[in-house]
């Protein structure tokens, strides 16, 4: 009980932590935070098989997205020819 | 549904479509909205539609890398 509290209250302060920070860069650590704090109140909210299912889809969409958006704020690797 | 989970999905959702409308820059109006999509799922969750959030974990993902074709930049 104590421990999706802790996931919760994680998830909360993340969120915080990313609407209020202005650089973009920092933003997206928090946002991974933000992403594994909901896969643990996922996992821990619902006592049945497929939970684990759903949590292990929302973890690897979560990360894909924000790599996403990392790789293409950073604009790839720089070609000079 | 536990108290502290739903004030919790309630806080992401709300902070995260605020942050979507003040901000300007796309990458930033992007990761708000991953944030807005964080809350939703405790709710999706909490009333048993496993297969519900499996899908929407798998095609928000989507959406956001179709949304960041749009907006990349030049030729860098």
């Amino acid at each position: 009980m104590i421990a999706i509290f802790v996931c919760a209250i994680i998830a909360v302060y993340a969120g915080l932590r990313v609407v209020f920070e202005k650089n973009t860069m920092r933003k997206l650590p928090f946002l991974n935070v933000v992403s594994f704090a909901i896969t643990g109140t996922i996992a821990l909210l619902l006592p049945h098989p497929l939970t684990i299912l759903a949590a292990a889809a929302y973890f690897v969409g979560s990360t894909l997205e924000s790599n996403a958006i990392a790789s293409t704020w950073a604009g790839g690797i720089r070609r000079d020819d | 549904m536990i108290d502290v989970v739903m004030v919790a999905g309630t806080t992401l959702l709300v902070i995260g479509m605020m942050a979507t409308i003040v901000n300007r820059d796309p990458f930033d109006k992007l990761i708000s909205l991953s944030v807005l999509i964080a809350g939703v799922f405790p709710f999706i969750i909490d009333r048993g539609y496993l297969d519900v959030a499996t899908a929407t974990a798998l095609i928000a993902p989507l959406s956001t890398i179709f949304t960041l074709m749009v907006c990349r930049r030049e030729r860098a």
